[in-house]
């Protein structure tokens, strides 16, 4: 009996805080939403939504409806009255007032706080700084303002793969206008960046293998601020991630007569939108080589390009030479941990040997080569030992068989020997 | 003719019986002595002991196949991390001057905890115990 009594209680405390909860919630949400939005409700009946509206627009998930960015009274059934500037009323914003009317709320740090405590308020400043905001000041409507990019009705924090804006999808967002030959020809611009961004090491990294460490067009050229990288800051911007390449090659006499010949930084070698990974080709004196672009046999920049071609070219087949033994260690079972960790140490030896190039100094690029050298060396000896080790147990296995075998022989000759002659 | 005979098989019964013996007795005296291997599955590993290892400094140890970080803190905290890149797998080192942990290959940032704070990669380093048994420093998996 008290066993039922404890149940029963239990289940009706449970159910009123069940329902209590339920109640919270609503009111939470109404709390949120206002209660009446005719604007939204009358363009729904009416069929008259904004074009590519969507209700999991961040805007309308966190309770801000068509009145807090159109202006109006969302509370008015009359259209004349919800609609009329005395109400606030604003419609829909030229495309040069854009930017000013999303930083009502996006320029206003008091404001914004409410929503996000950590986020950015300089937004409109940094666009207007760009060359798209430069150009829409002057009057050109045809450049990108706010929506161009983030959508006017369908907008999602960056984060969330749904936005435009999301890293994987900024290549698109920013080719609807950049791939437009027709719009671009009137800026003298090229319109095939995206084409060659996607053959590029960057592009197949990002849209291939996902890699959102791997560059988009907003990480060179920046976002609400976007510019061409300009003469001077191109190798910052590779540098922002190839930081020992960007260091070695500001420390050069070269970098003093690229700047001098107004050559790009590290574009100049390694092109911008379609670079691609290099190749040990690119120094030397080869047909692929960069270097005698400028340089003529005999010169100290000709002999130096060679020479460090040759070492790390000497590097690269020795390590390839003891990444197949090593396979060959591991397809036979035997021990290849040591040699695998040989073999990371000499790959960073190789890569630390390529970044040494932008030094253009072949003595700093030997020191590396030659610890690499060494380490594929000894990756080398330790796979030769261990594969001889894997034939002497196959050879040791044969020969017992062998040894086993004769036995077996001898002692049916025998038998048979000791038989024949119990008979005689 | 007979005797020749029984002599030859009794000394081919005699070298196969050496032989049989051998094989028999080489793989026991091997397995007795193995040849040096190294554990590709570890779950603790030895890096030295306390007093020559520097403060602000790290070292790169073998954790079964997998290279660990381990740095002593200018405080002599002793930290252990996998030493490697989340982002494209290059040997991480730690900088002395910014005391963080530094990807050379594209200049990814982690601080002490491993966690990535700026460059490209997308994840923490994994993290390992380290203990301190009798002046010997000992990484341990975690959990
Ligand atoms: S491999 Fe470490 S940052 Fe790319």
């Amino acid at each position: 009996m008290r066993t039922r009594v404890f149940y029963l209680s239990t289940t009706v405390l449970l159910t009123i805080f069940l329902f209590g909860f339920a109640f919270q919630k609503t009111d939470n949400k109404t709390k949120q939403t206002p209660k009446v939005d005719n604007c939204l409700s009358c363009h729904k009946d009416i069929d008259d939504m904004p074009q590519g509206y969507s209700d999991y627009d961040v805007h309308r998930q966190a309770g801000l409806t068509c009145a807090s960015c159109h202006g109006g009274d969302p509370s008015s059934t009359d259209q004349e009255a919800a609609m009329s500037p005395a109400k606030g009323y604003a419609g829909v914003p030229k495309r040069k007032d854009i930017p000013k009317f999303c930083g009502k709320c996006h320029s206003n740090i008091d404001y914004m706080r409410i929503y996000q405590p950590r986020i950015a308020t300089d937004q409109v400043t940094q666009y207007y700084t760009s060359m798209h905001g430069k150009k829409l000041m002057a009057g050109d409507e045809n450049v990108a303002e706010c929506a161009s990019c983030h959508t006017a009705h369908s907008i999602f924090p960056v984060k969330d793969p749904r936005a435009t804006v999301y890293k994987l999808n900024i290549p698109s967002t920013c080719n609807k206008c950049h791939g437009n030959s027709e719009l671009m020809k009137k800026y003298n611009l090229p319109s095939n960046q995206l084409e060659e961004y996607s053959k590029s090491v960057h592009g197949i990294a990002l849209l291939k293998q996902n890699d959102l460490g791997a560059p988009a067009c907003n990480d060179c050229h920046g976002n609400h601020g976007a510019m061409p990288p300009g003469i001077t800051s191109i190798s910052h911007v590779c540098g922002m991630c190839h930081s020992s390449n960007m260091e070695y090659f500001n420390a050069t006499k070269m970098a003093k007569a690229f700047a001098e010949q107004d050559f790009h930084g590290c574009e100049q070698c390694h092109g911008n939108h379609g670079v691609q990974k290099p190749t040990d080709d690119m120094v030397g004196v080869g047909k692929n080589s960069k270097c005698v672009d400028c340089h003529d046999k005999g010169d100290v920049g000709y002999v130096a390009a060679e020479k460090i071609e040759a070492e790390i070219v000497q590097l690269k087949n020795n390590y390839d030479a003891a990444t197949n033994k090593f396979l060959e260690v591991r397809e036979k079972g035997m021990n290849d941990v040591d040699i695998g960790f040989l073999l990371q140490d000499a790959k960073q030896n190789l890569i630390q040997s390529r970044t040494l190039v932008h030094t253009f100094d072949p003595a700093k690029v030997v020191v590396k080569t030659k610890d690499g050298m060494n380490i594929t060396n000894k990756a080398i000896m330790l796979s030769d030992k261990e594969i001889s080790e894997y034939y002497t147990r196959r050879n040791g296995f044969a020969a017992a068989t062998l040894a086993f075998l004769v036995i077996v022989i001898a002692l049916y000759l025998k038998i048979k020997d000791k038989e024949k002659r119990k008979q005689a | 003719m007979k005797i020749n005979r029984r002599k030859f098989l009794n000394s081919i019964l005699g070298i196969g019986g050496i032989g049989g013996i051998l094989s028999i007795f080489y793989p026991i005296v091997s397995y007795l002595i193995p040849p040096k291997m190294a554990e590709p599955k570890v779950n603790s590993v030895k890096a030295g002991s306390t007093s020559d290892f520097a403060a602000n400094s790290y070292k790169i140890v073998k954790f079964g196949r997998k290279p660990v970080i381990l740095i002593k803190t200018v405080d002599n905290q002793y930290k252990a991390l996998s030493a490697s890149c989340t982002h494209l797998d290059c040997i991480v080192q730690y900088k002395s001057d910014t005391k963080q942990i530094w990807c050379a290959c594209h200049n990814g940032i982690y601080d002490l905890n491993g966690r990535n704070i700026s460059g490209p990669p997308p994840r923490p380093l994994e993290q390992y115990d380290v203990k301190i048994v009798k002046d010997e420093i000992v990484i341990t998996k975690m959990g």
